[in-house]
Parts: structure tokens; sequence; C-alpha cells
């Protein structure tokens, strides 16, 4: 498991609530909307400290992990305001302790910014989803707009320290791992999006 | 609500307080593309600071961009007008003037946004 990324996020985990306040409020309706669409068997994707649980439609089972034990602790807490079960487990999303086509739905979010090989971790979704599964992601990506990106991409180096990267190309990523973009959608300019693929 | 008038007026107030550093730090008769570098660094700065104060409020790129857009081209823009020393002759007006640019960069931004947002790619299925 690397370590410097639990170390990192396990750092963040004591400011996180206090610094995502807004964009949990701001963002917050397009991720229930996105959550919508969960269906069968579920997985959630870096849980963080479990502030987008309330998002999530009612009556599902959600495997919920993160790097984080740090993190898992904080969203432990907020498992009892869900109606539903959510199982939190301290995993790797690049090495997944399940088996090859486990889960109807996967869902992430602003995950693929923080991990160090996203290629390789989206890679595992793919082998944990059945065929014709679904990924729904809600993630921030490098903008295509010339100064916006240069100002990503200047800002990232210095961001990545305590934070996630600024300029990922999510969505290429997705499909160089296998998946097949299904929609893509802009939330806020060409930065933050919502990404749906199908395995 | 709370964010559409918490947007104006973070950029606002980055406007103004980079409009003042800028004025503080760039004398009239500056050569203006020293003027204009001075200034875009002290909009960087500004931006920088402020955005980390008001990210919790406002949300991450919410607050970051149109910081970065106001930082960047208001210094550059404020550093040219004080080394030329071509107008805003008082702290105020100056103040008022980095404002302006700064609600005018969020209304730009947020028309901008209007256009992009919305579905990219829709496969059907």
């Amino acid at each position: 498991m690397p370590t410097d990324a639990m170390r990192k996020w396990d750092l963040a985990s004591r400011s996180f609530d206090l610094l995502s306040f807004a964009d949990v409020r701001r963002l917050g309706p397009h991720k229930r909307r996105l959550f919508s669409k969960i269906r069968g068997a579920t997985m959630m994707v870096a849980a963080g400290t479990g502030n987008d649980f309330q998002f999530l439609p009612a009556g599902h089972h959600i495997d919920a992990i993160d790097i984080s034990p740090k993190m898992l602790e904080r969203a432990a807490e907020k498992v009892a305001a869900y109606d539903g079960t959510i199982a939190l487990r301290e995993m790797d999303v690049c090495k997944l302790a399940f088996a090859d086509a486990s889960f109807d739905t996967i869902a992430t979010v602003c995950t693929f910014c923080s991990v160090p090989r996203p290629v390789v971790g989206l890679r595992e979704l793919h082998r944990v989803l059945r065929p014709g599964g679904q990924l729904l992601m809600f993630e921030h990506v490098r903008s295509k707009i010339g100064p916006l990106a240069i100002y990503l991409d200047l800002m990232t180096p210095w961001v990545r320290r305590y934070g996630p990267d600024l300029n990922r190309d999510t969505v290429g990523n997705v499909m160089r791992a296998g998946f097949r973009i299904r929609r893509e959608e802009n939330v806020y300019l060409d930065i933050v999006k919502i990404i749906e693929a199908t395995r | 609500m709370y964010f559409i008038i918490g947007d104006y007026l973070a950029g606002m107030l980055i406007g103004a307080l980079t409009a003042l550093g800028v004025r503080g730090l760039v004398p009239s008769g500056t050569d203006m593309v020293v003027g204009m570098l001075v200034g875009t660094v002290v909009g960087m700065g500004t931006h920088v600071v402020l955005g980390m104060l008001m990210m919790p409020l406002l949300g991450m790129f919410e607050t970051m961009v149109p910081g970065m857009l106001i930082g960047m081209y208001g210094g550059m823009l404020f550093g040219m007008r004080d080394a030329m020393a071509a107008g805003s002759s008082t702290l105020g007006a100056t103040a008022w003037v980095g404002a302006l640019f700064g609600a005018a960069v969020v209304l730009a931004l947020k028309a901008y946004d209007r256009t992009l947002r919305g579905t990219v790619i829709d496969a059907g299925d």
C-alpha cells in the first residue's frame, strides 16, 4: 500500500470537512443526481470522511473503501445517518481485495485526481466491475482552456503536497483503462465533470 | 444566493487588494513592462493568500479560477496604469476600480460557465 498517499490523506483528514464545507453544499445536488443512477452491488471508491454518503440513494448496500484509516475513522461517524448499509474497508484502489466482476456500479468522487497511478487504479475498477457495469464519476480534471490549463499545471506541484493533482486527464485515463465513455457533463467550466462509463 | 453574493464579494476583494498592492509598489514613471510584471506577481500572490482563506467558504475551483484571472490580468493592467499614472488618483478610486474589475471577471466567468455547462458527450445508452 503506498504509504506516502496514506500519510498525506491521514493528515488531510483533520481539516477535510472544514475545507470541503462549501464544495459539499455547492456540488451536492450534482452528486445526488449522479448517484441516483446507482443500481445493484455498489462500491464507492475513496469514501473520504463520508461527506458524500448523504447524496447516496436510500436502500442500497455500499462497499466504501479508502486508503486512509484516519479518513475512514471520520467516515464511520457518518455511516449511521445513511438509510441503507455501508461497509467501510481500508483498501488501495490499485490493489482491490475483491473478486473479478463483483460490482454492478462503482462510484467515485474526486478520487482519480489523487490516486498516484490512476490508470492502474481504473484497470482494477474495470476488473471488479461486471460486464455492462457502470462507472459513475464526479471528478475535477485539467481544463482545455489555455490560461486555466497553464494555471492548473503550475499549481499542481504545490497543491499535490497536501491534496490532489489539478491537471489530470481523467476522461482519457478512463478510456485508457478499457472503459467506454457513456456520458460526460461539465459541472463547472470544463474542470469539474460528471463522467459515466461502462465496462 | 449565498454563493452568488460570495463569489462577487470575493472577486471584488481580490480585485481591490490587488489594485492597492500594485499602487503601493509601482510608482509612476516605472518602466511599463516592469510595472506589469510586478502587478502580475502581486495579483497572483494576493489571490493565492485570499483564495486559501475563502476556499472553505466558497468552494475550491469557484475561488481559484476567478481569483487567478483577477490577480493575474488585473495585476497586469493595474501595473500598467500605475506605471503610466493614468487614472485613479486616490486610493479609494484605486480600490473601487479594482473591485469593479473583480466583479466584471466574476460576471464574465459565470456567463462562460453557463455556455460550457451541461452534457459534452452522450452515447445515448
